[in-house]
């Protein structure tokens, strides 16, 4: 099941972004879990049944697992908000992620 | 019955007072004090069935799952102590009413003492464990409050206060918690008649103890006596009555309650007898030493008070008596002189003796009368009240002449010359040896005089009648002994032990009298070494040290180590937890895997190491951007057509934003150190490993769920849609779906609140040139045709395509996202999609405006978002109504075309989606230079609430004018302020 791969590259990335500094990396980082998460939903419906839950098309005995789905549209949407709300806090106030050190070579980070 | 309409009387009492401060300000003591009056005249019929042998009992249910309820009973305990607490409370209000300050409101005094008296009340007329303990703390409470309310100079104190009496209050809790778990009930009866306190002497022991503890820090016993001089900052009357009638009698009241099962415990006798003793002769010599007459008070109320707990110590039936009778004296004559005190204090304006008029008795002959009687009370001087209880005290401490009981004599004995010695500082340093010949006096209402001596003067006849109290001091005695008790008191009981010792302690008082002059100075310059106050504080500090010892580890300000911590915990579980159970799990299902999820991760790696290192924000944007793409094919490919899509146009909004917002940040990330980045990635590796662990320890392990089944197999039955997905959302789990709604309409109303807390020129970006850090000034071709003025000049050209494209793609955009809506129920699409579509093209709309400005009248998308939310409950209290289930949808044909009301529901969600979008247009599109061209930031955020205005509103919305608060008022009014202490 290579979409544990998917899954591990994703939340190792978003780990390694929203552990860094700057509150818009912070941001991308939280997207990149939640594509995890939302794929960790998913084939939490056993990814072997993959046609689509519309009961007009044929074939029932290969649908996917609807309830999940469910779950994870409703949190993309919430996703979404959070994204905005906390893309609205990175730019209030002038903060050092907002001006920019000259490049002295020294170390801002701690 | 009336056991519970006095204390209903109370709490009308604490209702009303309020009302009555508010309208008869200081007066509002009269219709209290008429209440407390007729609370104690409801109990008198119940005190004549106590008199005659029985115990009157009422039980309310209260907490039947627990066996616990709200028992209240009436025996000789609780009609001595209700009736201090009651009476003495009475003519406290009646003398507040002339002590406090005309024209202002004392609501806080006023509820705060009624509050005070109905939890006493509560308290000695308890008959279950948990009204007691709550009862218990509520006096604690109240006091602390009552101490705390008089200004700045009291915070100390009465924290203090609360400290130590919670600290005896969890040495009650554990004795009751013990008690209920060993015995199973929570009756206070049932309880006392036990027979475990025979059978088991060590669960005695240790409940005596922490019973004792507790009410040696209720009546200010050493070593927590600290508290009580201490309350000192709180106004006299408050004094008077936590000194004589509450506070400290509830810690004498409880040692009575439990006296039956513990009197003879060897372990209670000990620690009562000592800890009594010394807090006698310690708080007879610091007494002494006060100049300040409230704080001579005070300590010898905790002297007064060790007297007592040593006599309940000594567990005899006469022992017992003895302690009653001192305790009504000392309700009687303390509350009596404390108020005294006040007189003095607001006839002189000092409670110093080395500021005091000369000759202040020949000013107040009738103050000084009442005094001298309460002061003699006090000493013990015959024949007075005092004097018949110290004499019983004496004897009972004596006891059956064993040299033990001839050592606490003279203890006892050196505490009643110290007690002289200071009662003679009152009345001598107060009214006689002032040294001030030129202050003034105040003439003072009568009635303060009156009230304030009340007590002592009624305690004066008493002493001839004591066949009168005969009968209540037997039934008190009966019931803190454990049997039938008649006990008799007598003025003159002949020449015995105690009356000696009378005379040597007067004749000692007589040196002390003569030799005051040296005596006292000298005694006033001894320093004890250390105070309570500072142990307290030293052991407060100590706590706090200890608890920064334990916090440091979590209290970083930096969010990245709590972060760290959560995810890295999440790795940790992930991997240990799979690592133990991976040889058990069940077998995992063939087929899970398709080829092309392998292409999806190959590229996902690629994407998402391009957004972790790319320094460029832009950059970073574009591949987390590919990452929602990728995402979107793996959705897609695992058969969710509907989250696809939504992942999309989520993707293709969010980009937009995150766009907007980068257009105010400078062009690079800050940089990092490659230790630190290292470090931070094998970390997040782990984190991720721990997560892929959890992910394929627990999926694909199973058939397909009943749940997935029966959403396939009925839902067509049930909505007559053919979109599970959609119909999931809109009327399985509408609910959910609500919750949705309304969590993205508060992420814009939240954006606007935060935005309008903040100062407009914090909110608009650092103009360019700051963030640039070397910016080179370009020379401009200066003709205003060149192509190159116009192109870095003049905005509108850039546009043009763009607007162009909106005619054609406007349109289209309209019909998709009415189409997406309308089907929705049968085919991939729905509200959240539409409304994303929409959302999109108020975007291009946005983006295709030559000039930064809002899209829309200001404040359309907070009333698109409360439309929203209104419309999806409305829709779900039309189910509600209809079918009798909140959100249930209902169905129908019109002109052959199924409907249903999950439809409107959806229209709930398309207008709270599209009203946070167009809020986030308009809020963060702003840049640098938009403030000189139109609307800022601010004015945007303030806007959307408020409707056009000329500019940004500072500094908060919303803010009134400040109204001069209390602690201030004397600056606008011109009156005098509220002092402490007084």
């Amino acid at each position: 099941m290579i979409i544990i791969f998917t899954i591990f590259v994703l939340v190792s990335g978003g780990t390694f972004l929203v552990l860094q500094r700057s509150m818009v990396r912070a941001v991308f980082g939280l997207g990149l879990i939640s594509h995890a998460v939302n794929l960790i939903l998913l084939v939490s419906g056993v990814p072997a049944w993959r046609g689509e839950p519309i009961t007009s098309e044929a074939d029932l005995a290969r649908a996917a697992d609807p309830l999940p789905q469910a779950f994870v549209l409703t949190a993309i949407v919430i996703t979404l908000a959070v994204t905005i709300l906390m893309l609205a806090l990175a730019v209030i106030g002038h903060n050092d992620d907002q001006v920019r050190h000259p490049e002295t070579g020294e170390d801002h980070d701690s | 019955m009336p056991l519970v309409l006095a204390v209903m009387t109370l709490g009308l009492a604490t209702a009303l007072a309020p009302v009555a401060a508010r309208l008869l300000g200081r007066n509002a003591g009269y219709p209290l004090a008429a209440l407390y009056l007729l609370a104690a005249g409801i109990l008198v019929p119940p005190a004549g069935a106590v008199l005659s042998g029985n115990t009157p009992s009422t039980t309310l249910p209260w907490v039947p799952s627990l066996g616990v309820d709200l028992a209240l009973r009436f025996d000789g305990l609780g009609l001595v102590f209700a009736t201090i607490a009651l009476l003495i409370g009475a003519v406290v209000l009646l003398y507040s009413t002339k002590y406090l300050a005309a024209g202002e409101r004392h609501t806080s005094f006023f509820v705060l003492m009624a509050a005070f008296t109905v939890s006493m009340l509560c308290l000695v007329m308890a008959d279950d464990l948990v009204v007691l303990f709550i009862c218990w703390e509520l006096t604690s409470l109240a006091s602390f409050f009552l101490i705390a309310r008089s200004g700045r100079e009291a915070e100390g104190p009465s924290m203090r206060t609360l400290l130590l009496t919670f600290i005896g209050g969890l040495f009650l809790l554990t004795a009751v918690a013990s008690i209920w778990a060993r015995l199973g009930t929570t009756d206070l009866g049932a309880i006392l008649a036990a027979d475990i306190w025979q059978t088991d002497p060590t669960f005695r022991t240790v409940i005596a103890l922490l019973v004792a503890l507790a009410a040696c820090t209720k009546s200010a016993q050493f070593p927590f006596h600290s508290w009580l001089p201490d309350a000192m900052a709180a106004i006299t009357p408050v004094s008077a009555y936590l000194h004589a009638a509450a506070v400290v009698k509830a810690g004498i009241f409880l040692l009575l309650r439990f006296s039956p099962i513990f009197h003879d415990d060897l372990a209670w006798q000990v620690l009562l007898v000592t800890a009594g003793l010394i807090t006698t002769v310690i708080g007879g010599w610091f007494a002494l030493q006060q100049t300040d007459l409230k704080r001579l008070m005070a300590y010898s109320t905790v002297s007064q008070l060790g007297l007592i707990v040593a006599t309940i110590g000594i567990g005899t039936e006469a022992a017992l008596t003895a302690a009653i009778i001192h305790t009504i004296a000392h309700a009687m004559f303390k509350a009596g002189l404390f108020m005294m005190v006040g007189v003095v204090d607001h006839a002189t304006h000092t409670r110093d003796v080395g500021r005091m008029p000369t000759g202040l008795y020949r000013k107040l002959p009738v103050s000084f009368t009442l005094t001298l009687l309460g002061a003699a009370s006090m000493a013990g001087i015959p024949p007075l009240l005092g004097f018949v209880s110290k004499e019983a005290m004496f004897d009972a401490l004596l006891g059956e002449g064993h040299w033990t009981g001839w050592a606490a004599l003279v203890v006892a004995a050196a505490g009643a010359v110290l007690t002289l010695s200071y009662c003679l500082k009152l009345v001598l340093g107060a009214f006689v040896d002032g040294p001030d010949d030129e202050r003034p006096v105040e003439a003072q209402d009568p009635w303060l005089v009156i009230w304030a001596g009340l007590p002592i003067a009624a305690s004066v006849p008493l002493v001839f009648m004591l066949a009168v109290i005969d009968a209540p001091l037997a039934a008190a005695t009966t019931a803190a002994f454990g049997e039938a008790s008649a006990p008799h008191l007598a003025l003159w009981h002949g020449v015995n032990a105690a009356l000696l010792a009378t005379l040597a302690v007067l004749v000692a008082g007589i040196v002390v009298a003569v030799l005051r002059r040296r005596v006292l100075p000298a005694v006033e310059a001894l320093e004890f070494p250390v105070s309570g106050v500072e142990v307290l504080g030293a052991w407060n500090r100590g706590m706090q040290r200890l608890g920064h010892l334990i916090d440091r580890p979590v209290a970083a300000d930096h969010a990245t180590r709590h972060v760290a911590s959560i995810l890295g915990s999440l790795g940790a579980l992930g991997i240990l937890g799979v690592a133990s159970v991976a040889r058990s799990l069940p077998p995992q299902q063939d087929g899970l895997g398709r080829p092309i999820d392998w292409i999806v991760a190959g590229l996902m790696l690629a994407a998402v190491l391009a957004v972790c290192v790319a320094r460029s924000r832009i950059a970073a944007t574009v591949a987390l951007s590919t990452v929602g793409v990728l995402a979107t094919v793996q959705i897609l490919s695992l058969g969710a057509p509907d989250v696809a899509m939504t992942q999309l146009l989520v993707e293709s909004l969010n980009i937009i934003v995150i766009m907007l917002v980068l257009q105010k940040l400078p062009m690079r990330f800050p940089r990092r150190s490659t230790r630190g980045n290292v470090l931070t990635a094998l970390g997040s590796i782990g984190v991720g490993a721990g997560v892929a662990a959890l992910v394929w320890a627990s999926v694909g392990r199973r058939e397909r769920s009943d749940l997935a089944r029966y959403f396939l197999d009925e839902t067509y039955a049930e909505a007559g849609g053919h979109n599970v997905v959609n119909i999931i959302l809109v009327e399985f789990r509408a609910f959910d779906t609500l919750g949705e709604l309304s969590v993205l309409g508060m992420a814009g109303v939240a954006i606007v609140a935060i935005y309008s807390t903040i100062q407009a020129k914090r909110l608009e970006p650092v103009p360019l040139r700051e963030r640039i850090a070397a910016r080179r000034d370009l020379p401009l071709n200066p003709d205003r045709d060149s192509t190159a003025y116009r192109a870095m000049q003049i905005a509108w050209p850039n546009n043009v395509g763009l607007q162009m494209m909106l005619r054609v793609a406007g349109p289209v955009l309209v019909i998709v996202s009415a189409l997406l809506f309308w089907r929705g129920h049968n085919s991939p699409g729905g509200g959240f999609n539409a409304a994303l579509v929409a959302a999109a093209l108020v975007g291009l709309i946005y983006l295709s405006t030559s000039r930064d400005r809002q899209i829309g009248p200001p404040r359309v998308p907070l009333y698109l978002i409360g439309g929203g939310i209104i419309t999806a409950v409305v829709t779900g209290l039309i189910g509600f109504v209809a079918r009798g289930s909140f959100l249930a949808p209902i169905h129908g044909y019109l002109a052959g075309v199924h409907l249903t009301t999950s439809m409107i529901f959806d229209v709930g969600v398309y207008l709270a989606v599209l009203g946070l979008m167009m809020l986030t247009f308009n809020l963060l599109g702003t840049s640098a230079i938009t403030p000189e061209h139109g609307e800022g930031t601010r004015e945007r955020a303030d806007e959307a609430v408020e409707g056009e205005l000329p500019g940004p509103l500072e500094p908060i919305r919303g803010q009134a004018k400040r109204r001069v608060g209390p602690r201030t008022r004397h600056i606008t009014a011109g009156t005098r302020p509220k002092e402490p202490g007084r």
